[in-house]
């Protein structure tokens, strides 16, 4: 997905030139190819975020596009309200990417895993917010950003699992990735990372597995496709409040649409506690994937279809 | 306005009235009829407190009109207590302190990548000089040699819980910003002359950013306020407004 993510940087930097990457001192080779190809459209602004975020505001009134690149423990939530007064009350067309989010840099610790970016992000009134799978859904996702003429947020998971998708998708709508024999069974509801190691699961105990890539707005249709569920195994490497298991129950709120059962997996209201590997790192909160596909089996076991 | 609106912030618009006189009537490039001409110079306020001092500027322009004035703070009105873009003439939204300067660097930036001789000027306060963001921004405007972009700095000597020099000590500014890169000098702030041939002389030099540090009185003019910091909070009653209107037209 990294790879993808910086060839669509510098092919994109060779098609627009007010496309401008702004980085704060991160990614190292991530941008080898926009160095490369157009040196003049990449900015290392130095450690200094939160003057990123102003600058790239600055740029946006002069006609540019700039995408605000970061690790998501700093862009968004170090940056947080230069987000929403810089950028989204004047509803610039910025793109910011949170990159290694959730427990990527599981070795490094607190200050560098993020549970909490979509949450704090949500309320800003028309910033879109994508959480794509897949190299696919991450193409579409930075797609529909270039056509929104105001502000998004691209959360940037674990980037090196299996592919979901095998051919290109259109639009950033929900879809299903498998989809069981049975459509009254509990159905896995996922968004990022979460998506592709359930993918065999989904397969093996006959279950239907729905990506999310885009989280606000909420998708619309989301509702007709999981219509008649029996419940829905929400799963995302995020908090328990404010990500994709909230954006599901408040658009139940919104539309008066009656809660379904539900169950989330998700990161536990803690921070990490000791070092270790990725898979680790999720184990302790419940969600490596030996653990999570074990609750799931435990749910399905309870179920009553 | 202060009174009719009963708005608090008003020895910070004191500071700054001879810095705005002599920028928007001699150095300050812009369009009656289109505040958003592509050709104009950019005033951004980033010490969005002062704001009082630029709305009557922005209404004798023409950009607002004398009912915004006379409306303020009441519900439904058009002008707030802290700098707003979508007010015309106010290019960013400020008064959360240490945003209107980067943001400020942003659009200098822009307009050296389209080579467009544009100007922009930032002025900020120097408790806002606390804020880090102030100095990255320094830094950046620095090191890319903006000489686009000038820096007044409001020196009145105060911030919102009291002296500057007793809550975080600044001096020596002018040497501060010398040392990031800028053409920077002092200037009594209250003195168009002086504030006249300071700007005169700065535009003139190139590959350098600049800054004027612009020594102010908060609540210049009106004796009971100069130096009383309480004022920052105080609202007028029809006597202090009286007493502060007669020395004014004094």
């Amino acid at each position: 997905m990294r790879a993808t993510f910086a060839n669509w940087v510098a092919d994109t930097a060779k098609r627009d030139e007010n496309f401008l990457v702004l980085s704060g001192d991160h990614g190292y080779a991530l941008f080898d190819e926009i160095r490369r190809v157009r040196p003049g459209q990449f900015l290392n602004v130095g450690v200094a975020e939160q003057m990123m975020v102003g600058l790239a505001a600055g740029l946006s009134r002069q006609g540019f596009r700039p995408l605000v690149y970061g690790l998501a423990a700093f862009v968004p939530i170090r940056v947080l309200e230069q987000i929403k007064l810089d950028v989204c009350y004047s509803k610039l067309p910025v793109l910011f990417v949170g990159d290694g989010a959730g427990l990527v840099y599981s070795t490094l610790g607190a200050s560098h895993q993020s549970a909490e970016d979509v949450a704090c992000l949500r309320p800003l009134p028309d910033l879109r917010i994508y959480s794509p799978c897949d190299s696919e859904e991450l193409k579409a996702c930075l797609a529909e950003s270039r056509e929104y003429s105001g502000p998004s947020y691209l959360r940037m998971g674990k980037g090196d699992l299996s592919p979901v998708h095998d051919s290109p998708i259109k639009g950033t709508k929900a879809h299903w990735i498998f989809k069981g024999r049975h459509p009254e069974r509990p159905a896995l509801i996922a968004t990022g990372s979460m998506v592709s190691p359930l993918l065999s699961l989904s397969k093996e105990l006959d279950i239907s597995l729905l990506s999310v890539p885009r989280l606000k707005p909420f998708p619309e249709e989301f509702f007709s496709l999981v219509q008649g569920r029996e419940s829905l195994l929400v799963v995302e490497e995020h908090s328990r409040y404010g990500g994709l298991a909230s954006a599901i129950l408040d658009a139940h709120v919104e539309k008066q649409i009656p809660l379904p059962k539900m169950e989330v997996f998700c990161l536990e209201d803690r921070f990490s506690e000791k070092c270790g590997s990725y898979q680790y790192a999720l184990s302790e909160h419940h969600l490596s994937l030996e653990i999570l596909s074990e609750r799931i089996r435990q749910t399905l076991r309870r179920s009553s279809l | 306005m202060a009174f009719s609106g009963q708005s608090v912030h008003i020895p910070c618009a004191f500071s700054l009235v001879e810095i705005l006189s002599v920028l928007y009537s001699k150095h300050l490039h812009f369009n009656p009829a289109d505040y958003k001409d592509p050709k104009r110079d950019y005033l951004v306020l980033s010490k969005g407190h002062g704001v009082m001092a630029l709305y009557p500027i922005l209404q004798k322009i023409g950009w607002i009109k004398d009912e915004h004035l006379e409306q303020y703070f009441k519900d439904g009105s058009l002008l707030r207590g802290l700098c707003e873009s979508d007010i015309p003439g106010l290019e960013v939204t400020s008064g959360s302190l240490g945003h209107g300067l980067p943001i400020a660097t942003g659009i200098a930036l822009g307009l050296k990548r389209r080579n467009l001789s544009n100007k922009v000027f930032c002025i900020v306060g120097d408790g806002e000089m606390n804020e880090g963001t102030m100095w990255e921004s320094c830094l950046f405007a620095g090191h890319h040699k903006l000489d686009n972009l000038t820096i007044i700095v409001d020196a009145n000597e105060f911030q919102a819980m009291g002296r500057t020099e007793h809550v975080i000590h600044l001096e020596p500014l002018t040497e501060k910003f010398q040392s990031f890169g800028f053409l920077a000098k002092r200037v009594e702030g209250h003195d168009i002359n002086a504030l006249d041939s300071a700007f005169s002389e700065m535009s003139k030099v190139s590959h350098q950013p600049k800054a004027l540090i612009a020594s102010t009185t908060k609540g210049k003019g009106i004796s009971f306020m100069e130096g009383e910091n309480q004022w920052h909070y105080t609202r007028l009653n029809e006597e202090t407004l009286e007493r502060a209107l007669k020395e004014l037209y004094s």
